[in-house]
């Protein structure tokens, strides 16, 4: 019977069912079920699947995103119990904080990302584009990621991601984060200039990056 | 008669026009600036200020419309190099933004640098279908506050062509006009010539920049051209059908020539755009792909079928490297853009998806313009070309050489003479050397910038330009 269940959160994942996957966590909540369990052998299974479905070639981008929000959408509602003593998720791998820079409306790219690393079993905090700068800094304050992805679409926006790393180091936020950037213009030869820890020209590039990262 | 392409009929132009007209009536599309949307509400439309939306009526678009001029020039700074729109022909432009070059030396990619506007624009200066410049790439060496003015400025000195660009800021407005007062004298001057024009692209899905769009409006009020740049594309910033892609560009181009219109009645507008499709895995923008170039050839129809002039993204590839995924691509991409009349192709020049210029690739793609004019032009079934007469004086057997026709029409519009594409024996060419299109290119760009700069600035215009390039840098390095 449990194990049926578990298949079914599995699937809800893996078909990016967003509507069943959180009716799915909700009634798990409610009959107090395992919740490691209702992680490891169902929800996390389907993104697990989807992510090897797409590394083989199977899966397109839109399955893919599918996959990643019916995930999220789960795991934001078992998150609270989730929990453990220090506020971190057990169940993930990690924390990434992700904002395209301000200025800068383009979404898109930063949004791939995020799915890839939702697949890749992190837990990302998407704060969305033309982020300011101060808001990203109070996002590393208080969610204390282990990972900061800036996003630039614009030759004239990737300014922002220097300006911002200026800011961390300056606020003594920069020793325990990762900073990583992305963005057409932007470069490995940038990267290094402003001193980020990273770059990634593609998506699938970022989980490498991330898992090396963390390693 | 010239060869025609289509890709949309009347009533498909119409219902894609009903699509977008759907699109702004009931979804609407987002201003986030203040002054933009007070414009359009004082017009009628009805504006949800909170989420700084404006829906626009068709009523409103259709008077828009009438006010955007159905025939201008775009001057340059050598009026030889003018180019009336609507044009007879496919005119050429480069695509802004990229941050690569292929260095002509050492033939690595490398960041970008001032230098590289300098030199494409003296190649483009040598481009026979070349008529707009818009500066290939951002130079990384330049403070990046300063980027657009110095670009521009350096375009101006180095080729006598019409030049384009974008304002992203407000500020860049008075060195801009500044410029092109110092060329032309008289602020009188710089509204009638119009040497200079800016790119202003929507951001898909249905929005628009703020910051970009209160510059363009000032920008406007000297009547420089404006190319509306709409570009989504396909399953990621737009629908994923062709049809639906397309009047989702079109509801925005629609959108942003009715604010322009309303701003300044009559500003000369081009209907751009860089719609595409997209890679299904990564998600990234196709520029190479045939579906792109589809949706680029029936904007133009959508642009012609509003009576304005019309500029689409074309002659593009994502290869990243020269050779023949980039010869091939840019092929599919720009010859139905000239089938179907489109009055400027932009993209010469850049490979990797626009990122990266190089000079080389430049005069392939002048090659490849040429090309695909010579075959839009058609055959001439006019009485000058009824030849029957030299058919009845050579009659059976023996050969038309020592027609006077022939040694004239040898000359002729009705052959193009290729430049690059080898044309010799195999000994010959073995004798030339074996080149291969990319090294015959590589020696006509060493030939240009070897020699002197083509239609040079006086030296005192030029020596005011480069002070306001300095000012810029000073001033408006954030």
């Amino acid at each position: 019977m449990e194990t049926e269940l578990f298949e079914t959160m599995k699937n809800a994942v893996l078909e990016g069912d967003e509507n069943l996957a959180a009716d799915l966590a909700k009634s798990a909540l409610e009959k107090d079920m395992d919740l490691s369990k209702v992680m490891n052998e169902g929800f996390l299974k389907g993104i697990q699947e989807a992510g090897d479905l797409y590394q083989a070639g199977d899966y397109f981008l839109p399955e893919l995103v599918c996959s990643a929000d019916a995930m999220k959408v789960a795991l934001e509602i078992l998150a609270p119990a989730l929990k453990n003593a220090s506020g971190d998720i057990v169940t993930t791998r990690g924390k990434v904080v992700l904002a395209t820079v301000q200025g800068d409306v383009h979404d898109i790219g930063k949004m791939i990302v995020g799915a890839m690393l939702t697949a890749a079993g992190y837990e990302i905090h998407d704060l969305g584009s033309d982020v300011p700068n101060e808001k990203v800094i109070e996002a590393v304050k208080e969610s204390k990621p282990d990972i900061l992805g800036l996003s630039a679409l614009l030759t004239t926006t990737m300014e922002e991601q220097k300006n911002i790393i200026n800011t961390l180091v300056q606020n003594n936020l920069r020793d325990d984060l990762k900073v990583i950037v992305g963005g057409a213009p932007v470069s490995a030869k940038w990267a290094e200039m402003i001193h980020a820890d990273g770059y990634s020209d593609n998506a699938m590039d970022a989980v490498k990056l991330v898992t090396r990262l963390l390693g | 008669m010239n060869m025609q392409g289509r890709f949309l009929s009347e009533e498909e132009k119409l219902r894609i026009h009903q699509d977008s007209i759907k699109i702004l009536e009931e979804i609407g599309i987002r201003f986030p600036s203040r002054i933009a949307l007070a414009i359009l509400e004082s017009k009628g439309a009805r504006v949800d200020w909170d989420k700084q939306v404006a829906y626009l009526s068709e009523a409103m678009v259709k008077a828009a419309l009438n006010t955007a001029p159905k025939q201008f020039v775009m001057g340059a700074r050598n009026p030889e190099n003018d180019l009336l729109l609507p044009s007879a022909f496919s005119a050429y432009n480069m695509d802004g933004c990229g941050v690569n070059t292929l260095d002509f030396n050492t033939g690595e990619r490398r960041g970008a640098v001032l230098q590289d506007v300098a030199d494409s624009a003296r190649v483009f200066e040598e481009i026979d279908l070349g008529y707009i410049y818009w500066p290939p790439i951002s130079p990384g060496d330049v403070p990046y506050g300063a980027r657009s003015i110095v670009s521009t400025g350096t375009s101006f000195i180095n080729t006598s062509k019409h030049i384009m660009d974008e304002v992203k800021e407000k500020e860049e407005v008075p060195y801009l006009i500044e410029m092109t007062k110092a060329i032309l004298g008289t602020i009188d001057a710089v509204k009638e010539r119009k040497i200079y024009s800016v790119t202003y692209c929507t951001v898909a899905p249905l929005c628009h920049d703020g910051e970009m769009l209160e510059a363009t409006m000032e920008l406007s009020k000297y009547n420089a051209p404006i190319l509306i740049y709409p570009m989504p594309a396909c399953g990621t910033t737009g629908p994923a059908s062709l049809r639906s892609n397309l009047a989702l560009a079109n509801a925005e181009a629609l959108s942003a020539i009715t604010l322009f219109q309303f701003v300044s009645p009559g500003v000369p507008l081009l209907f751009g755009a860089a719609l595409g499709v997209v890679n299904v895995r990564s998600g990234m923008f196709l520029e190479g792909a045939v579906e792109t170039a589809m949706q680029m050839a029936a904007m133009g129809e959508m642009g012609k079928y509003y009576g304005l002039p019309t500029m689409s993204a074309g002659c593009l590839t994502d290869s990243k490297a020269l050779g023949a995924q980039a010869v091939l691509e840019k092929a599919m991409t720009t010859f139905p853009l000239v089938l179907s009349g489109v009055d400027v192709v932009q993209g010469i020049g850049l490979i990797e998806s626009s990122m990266t210029l190089s000079l080389e690739q430049m005069m392939i793609d002048g090659e490849i313009a040429s090309l695909c004019r010579r075959m839009k032009n058609g055959i001439d079934i006019s009485e000058e070309m009824d030849y029957f007469e030299d058919i009845k004086a050579v009659g059976h057997g023996g050969h038309f050489l020592k027609q006077k026709n022939t040694r004239a029409a040898f000359r002729s519009n009705e052959f193009y003479q290729a430049a690059l594409c080898d044309r010799n024996s195999y000994d010959s060419w073995v004798d030339l050397g074996s080149k291969d299109m990319i090294e015959l290119a590589r020696e006509k760009v060493k030939t240009i910038l070897g020699s002197e700069r083509k239609n040079p600035l006086p030296e005192s215009t030029e020596k005011v330009i480069r002070e306001i390039m300095e000012e810029a840098k000073k001033k408006l390095n954030k």
